[in-house]
């Protein structure tokens, strides 16, 4: 409702407080709602953390309308000071409070009681109170304005810690994932982990047929993808016309591109396994029909990298089309080629939904003697470990197979990356 | 064996129009099969497909759960992928210098080349023993450690496709905002992000879409119950299952309506990430169209 509209009489008795000239009111209001927030919910967090209900659920849920109400008017009073960003801001910041502290204490244990250790509350403090600590920033920066105003060059350095902060907390991640399986991995390999058969469910023995299988995948994968992703990325970039059928195509190429890996492995096992059975030929194929987007997408880029003028030059010294390509377009686009392919088969030989149905059997298989025998593959048998940690000597197997894994699949990811800074052509 | 030069670069042109159109076949095949596999399921079920209604002995097979599962991952993922991807986007793209720019591109990409096993797998012993020990889970198997495996899963192709659309703004447009006197962060919040947020959004769709495809760690971390949670969004302590869990899960052994069913799940993912890459590339195509003037 707009403040114009109210008549006269209303606003000089009731909504008259909370209208734009008496400032200091509804200044006065916001402080003791964000006030009273912050109580609520740090009364909500404490009954959280000590798992000391504070009443039963109705009369959280009463606190709960209470505090809405309260923020309303928060919000109130951001409208009528006509503050918009501090209106989003606190919108996103209460809902992200109210998750924290009332919907979980709402559900409490399932499974009968349960001890709270101090760890867990002192997460959940450090949670809470940082989301309270915002919410009583973005008040006061509003309430006390003059003395804490931010200056622009301010406002930049602190921009610029948020922006290292969430690259850290980007790398994080990989951090920890690289170092653990490193540090964990490096100990279960040895020479006979990597040449001696799987036994008694990888608790015992290597993985020499995981690795021959998952390179024999890789093989017969590049032998699938790499020569039609070409074929029909030179197709299209150099002989089609540009058109509404192209088009299609490349969208086309998109979608299969983005499709879910397990949407491949459904297509091999209703497809594939009928004819092939469970074995090698089957996961290739669908392994390959997986890495083909990939491969024609960076082959297109790459072709497409190439100037128009280049292929214009060939032609003028009388070279055909097909001398043009091979002569001038393709050297340069190499490079482009091979380290998608590349890419294309580290994810490839990554993958585990596709060959989980299609090739692989956990018991039994052994290094293949043909094309339709079933194998082991690194990724499925890492499946299976994790799938049976618990038990004595899976886990050191276990993070000795995700080391394996890991390094083949970066390092192929390193040799791409090597083979384009390397070998780039600037036009 | 010699040829007329006509006659042979013509044969070298057909040889390659059967190539593609072999590609092309098969892309189209895959699309063909995985419908008509999918329709009894859609045929016997009709709209109850959606249904939570999941139950090996009565032979109903509704996707509900599933779908309620992939939402609630999904949110939770991009709640994370969303805000780190595009800060960090803003970082490589605006203030790293140049060498450090040079080693943290190739370690973004090799984020996203390490596969999705390994992350199960250290969801399975790191994260969801962390989660039980510290957040005190009963068992760490959530759609908690789900989003936040996903969440990482997600941002590197957020991270990669945001700089380029961030660095593919022309130059002119910083320069005009910094002579007024805007600082760099101004610059960047009023005039970068805002030029380049169609291939930002693009960059964004597509991790949703990755997101939602993503199989193993899920399968691995979400403990594979087929049953929409009390209440629908308790994000904390309920094992759970999504579309991709439910096809791992259930595949090995599904017959009859059952693998209808999965394929139809199947049909389901597809067409979401479908949507979510022709919308992201018309996006990108904005962005291109808008600069290339410049």
């Amino acid at each position: 409702m707009r403040l114009k509209e109210i008549p006269k009489s209303l606003k000089s008795s009731f909504m008259g407080y909370f209208s734009k000239e008496n400032f200091e009111f509804i200044k006065l209001l916001y402080l003791i709602s964000i006030i009273f927030c912050s109580i609520v919910a740090i009364i909500g967090f404490f009954s959280l953390a000590f798992s000391i209900y504070f009443g039963d659920n109705v009369v959280r849920f009463l606190l709960l309308v209470i505090a809405l109400i309260f923020t309303y008017f928060v919000y109130y009073s951001f409208f009528v000071l006509k503050k918009r960003k501090q209106m989003i801001g606190l919108t996103i910041f209460t809902i992200i409070v109210y998750l924290l502290v009332y919907l979980l204490p709402l559900f409490p244990p399932k499974y009968g009681l349960r001890d709270y250790d101090v760890d867990a509350s002192i997460l959940k403090f450090v949670i809470v109170s940082i989301s309270l600590v915002i919410v009583g920033v973005m008040g006061s920066s509003l309430t006390f304005r003059p003395r804490y105003r931010f200056t622009s060059k301010s406002k930049e350095k602190s921009a610029y810690y948020i922006l290292i902060v969430s690259i850290l907390l980007v790398l994080y991640p990989l951090i920890i994932l690289i170092s653990s399986i490193v540090t964990k991995g490096v100990g279960g390999i040895s020479w006979d982990f990597l040449t001696m058969d799987v036994r008694k469910l990888g608790t015992e023995g290597g993985i020499y047929p995981c690795i021959v299988g998952s390179i024999f995948l890789m093989i017969g994968t590049a032998i699938v993808a790499i020569p039609l992703g070409v074929g029909c990325a030179i197709y299209l970039q150099e002989y089609a016309r540009k058109g509404l059928i192209t088009r299609i195509i490349s969208i086309c190429v998109d979608i299969l591109q983005g499709t879910p890996s397990i949407v491949h492995a459904l297509f091999g096992l209703a497809f594939f396994v009928p004819i092939f059975g469970i074995s090698l030929l089957t996961g290739i194929l669908t392994l390959g029909f997986l890495t083909l987007p990939i491969v024609i997408r960076s082959s297109e880029e790459a072709f497409r990298s190439v100037p128009q003028n280049i292929r214009e030059g060939a032609y003028a010294v009388g070279a055909t089309k097909w001398q043009a390509i091979r002569t001038v377009v393709l050297p340069p686009a190499l490079p482009g080629i091979i380290t998608g392919s590349v890419l294309g088969l580290g994810r490839a030989v990554g993958e585990t939904a596709p060959i989980m149905f299609t090739a692989v059997y956990f018991f039994g298989a052994g290094v293949p003697n043909s094309l339709l025998d079933p194998i082991h593959a690194l990724p499925y048998h890492l499946h299976e470990l994790t799938k049976l940690i618990g038990y004595k000597e899976v886990t050191q197997n276990a993070w000795a197979t995700a080391f394996v894994l890991l390094a083949i699949v970066l390092g192929m990811n390193a040799i791409a990356i090597i083979i384009r800074e390397r070998f780039r052509v600037e036009f | 064996m010699w040829l007329p030069r006509k006659v042979k670069e013509a044969l070298i042109k057909n040889f390659f129009l059967v190539v593609a159109a072999t590609s092309i076949f098969i892309i189209l095949f895959i699309f063909y099969f995985l419908f008509t596999q999918a329709s009894p399921a859609f045929e016997e079920f009709g709209l109850n497909i959606f249904s939570n209604n999941w139950s090996y002995s009565k032979e109903q097979y509704g996707l509900g759960a599933a779908i309620h599962g992939t939402i609630i991952v999904t949110i939770g993922a991009m709640l994370i992928a969303i805000p780190l991807g595009i800060l960090s986007a803003i970082f490589l793209a605006e203030l790293a210098p140049y060498r450090l720019r040079m080693i943290l591109k190739p370690i973004i990409e090799l984020l996203a080349g390490i596969p999705s096993i390994v992350y199960g797998f250290i969801g399975v012993l790191l994260l969801t023993r962390y989660l039980r020990d510290s957040f005190d889970m009963l068992s760490g198997y959530s759609y908690l450690a789900g989003s936040l495996i996903l969440g990482v899963m997600a941002l590197p192709i957020i991270i990669s496709m945001s700089d380029d659309a961030i660095k593919a703004v022309p130059r002119a447009y910083k320069e005009a905002s910094l002579a007024v006197g805007a600082t760099k962060w101004e610059t960047i919040k009023k005039i970068t992000v805002p030029s380049a947020i169609s291939g930002i959004s693009a960059a964004v769709i597509l991790g949703i879409g990755r997101a939602v495809g993503e199989t193993m760690e899920v399968s691995l971390v979400l403990g594979n119950r087929m049953d929409i949670p009390i209440p629908p969004f308790d994000f904390f302590e309920t094992t759970g299952t999504t579309l991709t869990a439910l096809i791992v899960h259930d595949m090995g052994e599904a017959v009859g309506v059952q693998r209808n069913a999965l394929f139809a799940a199947g049909v389901i993912l597809f067409i979401i990430v479908a949507i979510m890459s022709i919308s992201s590339n018309i996006l990108r195509e904005r962005i291109e169209k808008k600069f290339k003037g410049d």
